[in-house]
């Protein structure tokens, strides 16, 4: 009997320096499409996406933030809720890599001490204009112990793998029949390669 | 520079200084140098030896000479005053220029001091509102978008068929609580509907 239309529900959160796509990133997971006009985000944003993974139907609430410094003081308060963290930077925009450790302090000092999270260097398609080498965005990723992707939301590279690998690392941590409780039998902080026996 | 009444007096002798001595008396007196006082002090003095040594003359004659030396006193402190007031205003007018050029960004940041911001009251697109209220907004557009989403997937259910047609809470609920329970019980529920609708709040507060 059809009674819930999901059976976990998961907060997802989109940060990142102004401009390097992560309203795009969710576009195209959420309407899988693509558009080139940059309108900046006001504030924050979300999208719902249902997915399905190990035979459980998992909605995905995903928060797109400003990258804007003037909405800092808004977007940081989403930070506490959400269970998975994508920061996103533009592989053809230096400056943007160089905001990471900016970012991840961010996290470090609002978010959940057990959030997981992920590094997706986008623009992956602009290869040509590449000034971030994609072994810089791994090695910055292995030094902080987190997952990385190489994505394109224009090209739709890497798109779904990401948001799915970031749902899988959540739903791995959480404990069964639980969706909302806070982990309590997983040490915080490198979650991810002390699970990844279980993963592919 | 208030000429005009002296005006005609000078036209009428000559171009003043090439008068000599003379013309010092039809100069304005607000121009009237030291020098003019002398050449003044000269042409009187001629004018009272030729009176003669009559008593009464050389009574007037020390008047005249007081008189004189407080036009000099004043005029020579006059003209100092005259060049330091135009030193002045000389420098106050580079000043403005300068601040002038430095533009108006620049002016405001002078008065305001650096963690000051000016608004343009006439700018259509002028900043208006708090982080706070925006802040508000965005929480209530988000609230209402989750909502429509909730309201969305429960309609979808209800087209497919999925869930039978029940009494549904017409206030707000948890968006993840979704359609949790079904009474499994068919239809006849439009009067029960309503009347739970308008025991809503009650009944909200009980469970």
């Amino acid at each position: 009997m059809a009674k819930k239309t999901y059976d976990l529900l998961f907060k997802l959160l989109l940060i990142g320096d102004s401009g390097v796509g992560k309203t795009c990133v969710l576009f195209r997971f959420s309407d899988d499409a693509f558009n080139t006009t940059f309108i900046s985000t006001i504030g924050i944003d979300f999208k719902i996406k249902t997915v399905e993974l190990q035979g459980k139907k998992i909605k995905l609430q995903i928060w797109d933030t400003a990258g804007q410094e003037r909405f800092h003081t808004i977007t940081t308060s989403y930070y506490r809720g959400a269970m998975g963290i994508m920061l996103v930077y533009d592989i053809t925009n230096g400056k943007s890599f160089e905001n990471i450790s900016k970012w991840l302090r961010n996290i470090d000092e609002h978010a959940n001490e057990d959030v997981e999270r992920m590094l997706l260097g986008n623009k992956c398609d602009m290869d040509d204009k590449r000034v971030v080498p994609k072994g810089k965005g791994e090695q910055i990723a292995r030094e902080h112990g987190i997952r990385f992707f190489e994505t394109s939301a224009k090209a739709n590279i890497n798109i779904e793998k990401a948001f799915l690998t970031l749902a899988e690392d959540i739903l791995r941590k959480t404990p069964v029949k639980e969706p909302n409780s806070e982990n309590v039998d997983i040490s915080s902080g490198g979650g991810v390669t002390g699970w990844k026996s279980k993963c592919c | 520079m208030e000429e005009p009444p002296v005006r005609e007096e000078e036209e009428e002798e000559g171009d003043g200084n090439d008068l000599g001595p003379e013309g010092a008396l039809g100069k304005s007196p607000s121009q009237l140098t030291t020098e003019d006082v002398y050449d003044i002090s000269y042409v009187m003095g001629r004018e009272l030896m030729a009176l003669g040594s009559d008593p009464r003359v050389t009574q007037l004659q020390f008047k005249i000479v007081r008189v004189l030396e407080m036009l000099e006193t004043l005029v020579s402190e006059g003209s100092l005053e005259a060049e330091e007031l135009r030193l002045e205003r000389d420098s106050l007018r580079k000043e403005v220029q300068a601040l002038r050029n430095r533009g108006p960004v620049a002016t405001s940041e002078v008065s305001l001091g650096s963690n000051k911001m000016v608004v343009d009251l006439t700018d259509p697109n002028r900043p208006r509102f708090t982080l706070q209220e925006l802040r508000d907004v965005l929480q209530e557009r988000n609230k209402l978008k989750a909502q429509l989403l909730v309201a969305q997937e429960e309609l979808q259910c209800y087209k497919s068929g999925l869930i039978p047609p029940r009494e549904t809470p017409g206030g707000r609920r948890e968006k993840d609580t979704l359609v949790t329970r079904t009474s499994n019980a068919s239809s006849n529920k439009e009067e029960k509907t309503i009347i739970k609708k308008l025991f809503f709040f009650r009944s909200g507060k009980q469970t």
